[in-house]
């Protein structure tokens, strides 16, 4: 699975939209719709791609964590239906152009692969209420699995601007499967620590006691996506020393907007329907033990 | 200078500026970042129920050959957050909007019909029948022409404004029903609904959606829907709207010549959130270089005559 999707949240903690205001609420432009060019595509690892499109009404306000939705029918084409989510992975403001790795999953994403520079891809963001850096903030764990990665890098990027100390865990099946290290080092992260399945480093034992000891040493905040154990562990540390965590969570969309009700988190039995991931996340933190700031 | 093509059209006595309008649960508030909305012939909203319903559990959404899958359930916040707060954010816009509404039984339909009438702001409204019927053992409201006359009966009693019936494609005859909506008062009958649909994953052994079937929409149900107005229009008087799997104006030309006065975008608005805008002015265009005067004349000109009769058959 890729990441801590909204079909597996109903085991997990509660979770609550970020603050509306204050200086914990998210900042959230209004989204821009526009075909964007491809300005570089190619592959990064095996399966693994990194696009790069020129959109600037989308770098110009894109936040941490923020989300945009491609299309996958070329032209006049009017299939695949449902548009793909992606995250942005990163951004230059005043280039004009933000960037997406993804991983080749299924027939979207492979169909994705097709694209070549000068292309015209249909895309609608930024989306999405994205992570957020608490004022004070001195020192920050991320902790992302597989492409889940994907949603923290920028985050390390303007968390080091402003001098947080950022310390990332970077989890994947295999070596090759680990995307986002470079990133994090060039964003200036203090700690890159890089796990595998391969070699046991990314069992629950040594990231806990990772974990564990960053947490000791104290931590203003976690963020975390891509995989619902790396979430557990982020909780039960919240649970033993109140840092808080904000997690972005994934869930198929067709909209991406908040009006076609697809990506609700989905707690049926409920009377009030469950957050949409789209509108109300894709972050979210855990209540009620730790309430962000 | 040739005078623009005349776009618009009359759903009964709720006339449009255009027949290009969004489906239920396809369209909100929302879209108004990305498309100019006052370019729409009408605006309809997501099925309103009476009372909060928290809908399905994920997955909702999966993807088809040509098509979608959705199984949201119609989570609805309610007739009275829908009064407070959903309506007021239509106010921005001129288009006419349509209210989409719903129930799990016939008392439930009057009932929101009752708490929305007299609303300021509402032009119309559509009444929603492919709904699990809770006193016939979950077979759709839908699917009996006695209930959809009771329902459109009841709901036209309570209301000012013009009433439309959306039909579900699940059922035998469609004529059949949409001839009890207009008996019941039906100003204009909405065909159609998304077809029951199913999708299996074997790796997993399960279904792809929260619950095993789901709505099937999007371009692979186009001939079902065409067919369906196709059969709506030759049953009986009243306009009918065509919707299912529309995403160009050739497919909007097609379900007009079928019978459809007016038609509907659903899926096809995720695919790319300006289609309805681009189609408005494909059709504009198209009907310059047919020369057509009035969209209006091509409502139900489809042609059925032999074509052997017109054009000669070529040897071999
Ligand atoms: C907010 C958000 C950010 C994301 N960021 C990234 C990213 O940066 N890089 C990346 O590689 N992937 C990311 N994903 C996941 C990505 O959207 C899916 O991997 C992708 O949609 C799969 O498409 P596919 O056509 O290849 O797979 P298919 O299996 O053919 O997809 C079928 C349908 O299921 C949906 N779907 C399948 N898996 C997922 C999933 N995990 N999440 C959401 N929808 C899914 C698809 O969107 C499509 O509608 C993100 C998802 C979300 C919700
Ligand atoms: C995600 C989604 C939600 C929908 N919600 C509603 C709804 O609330 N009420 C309704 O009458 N139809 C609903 N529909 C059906 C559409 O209005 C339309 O009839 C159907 O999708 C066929 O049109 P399309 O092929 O253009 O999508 C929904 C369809 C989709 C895809
Ligand atoms: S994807 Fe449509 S509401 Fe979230």
């Amino acid at each position: 699975m890729v990441g801590a999707s909204a079909g597996a949240t109903g085991s997990l903690p509660r979770l609550a939209r970020l603050p509306e205001t204050g200086p914990s609420a998210p900042r959230v432009a209004p989204p821009a719709l526009l075909e964007a060019a491809v300005v570089t595509h190619g592959l990064i690892a095996p399966e693994y791609w990194r696009l790069v499109l020129d959109a600037p009404a989308i770098a110009r306000t894109v936040e941490p964590g923020q989300f945009a939705m491609l299309t996958v029918a070329r032209g006049e084409e009017s299939w695949p239906v449902l548009p793909r989510p992606m995250a942005i992975y990163g951004w230059d403001r005043a280039g004009g152009r933000i960037e997406i790795v993804y991983r080749v999953v299924g027939e979207g994403t492979r169909r994705l692969t097709r694209w070549s520079c000068g292309d015209r891809i249909v895309t609608v963001g930024p989306l999405g209420r994205g992570f957020v850096l608490l004022p004070a903030a001195q020192r920050i764990v991320l902790l992302g699995r597989g492409i889940g990665t994907c949603s923290l890098t920028a985050l390390a990027g303007v968390a080091a601007a402003r001098g947080i100390a950022v310390h990332a865990l970077v989890s994947a099946r295999h070596s090759d499967a680990l995307v986002g290290g470079e990133a994090y080092r060039a964003a200036g992260a203090v700690e890159v620590r890089e796990v595998v399945d391969t070699d046991g480093s990314s069992g629950v034992g040594p990231v806990g006691a990772w974990l564990a000891e960053n947490c000791r040493t104290g931590v203003d905040q976690i963020y975390a996506c891509g995989s619902d154990r790396l979430l557990r562990l982020a909780l039960e540390m919240a649970r033993a020393t109140g840092t808080g965590v904000q997690v972005s969570l994934e869930a198929h969309m067709a909209c991406g907007l908040g009006f076609c009700h697809g990506c609700a988190t989905g707690h049926p039995g409920l009377v009030e329907e469950s957050p949409l991931v789209c509108r109300d996340g894709p972050v979210f933190r855990h209540l009620p033990s730790a309430p962000v700031a | 200078m040739i005078a623009a093509p005349d776009l618009r059209v009359d759903l009964g006595d709720l006339p449009l500026r255009n027949p290009v309008m969004p489906a239920s649960g396809c369209f909100g508030p929302e879209l108004g970042d990305l498309i100019d909305i006052n370019r729409l012939g009408a605006m309809v909203t997501k099925t309103v129920f009476a009372e909060p319903r928290s809908g399905n559990r994920a997955h909702r959404l999966a993807e088809t050959y040509a098509g979608m899958l959705n199984s949201v359930g119609i989570p609805s916040r309610g007739a009275r957050a829908f009064i407070a707060e959903l309506l007021p954010r239509y106010r921005n816009w001129s288009p006419p909007l349509i209210v989409s509404i719903g129930g799990l039984t016939v008392g439930a339909y009057l009932e929101i019909a009752e708490r929305l009438t007299r609303v300021a702001g509402i032009a119309a409204f559509e009444v929603n029948v492919s709904c699990p019927n809770l006193e016939a053992g979950g077979l759709e409201i839908g699917a009996e022409p006695q209930v959809v006359e009771a329902v459109v009966r009841g709901v036209k009693e309570r209301v000012e404004v013009p009433v439309f019936v959306k039909l579900t494609p699940n059922v035998t005859s469609i004529a059949a029903i949409a001839r009890a909506a207009e008996t019941g008062g039906a100003s204009a009958i909405t065909a159609v609904n998304a077809l029951m649909g199913m999708a299996v994953d074997w790796r997993t052994r399960r279904p792809r959606t929260g619950t095993a079937m789901a709505g099937f929409t999007g371009p692979a149900i186009k001939p079902v829907a065409l067919r369906c107005v196709w059969q709506a229009a030759q049953a009986v008087a009243i306009p009918v709207i065509g919707v299912g799997g529309i995403a160009t104006v050739d497919d909007v030309l097609e379900f007009i010549l079928a019978g459809a006065t007016a038609v509907q975008i659903g899926s096809a608005t995720f695919t790319r959130p300006d289609t309805m805008v681009r189609i408005i002015a494909a059709l504009e265009a198209r009907l310059s270089d047919e020369g057509v005067v009035s969209v209006r004349e091509l409502i139900g000109a489809l042609r059925t005559d032999s074509p052997s009769a017109t054009v000669p058959m070529q040897a071999g």
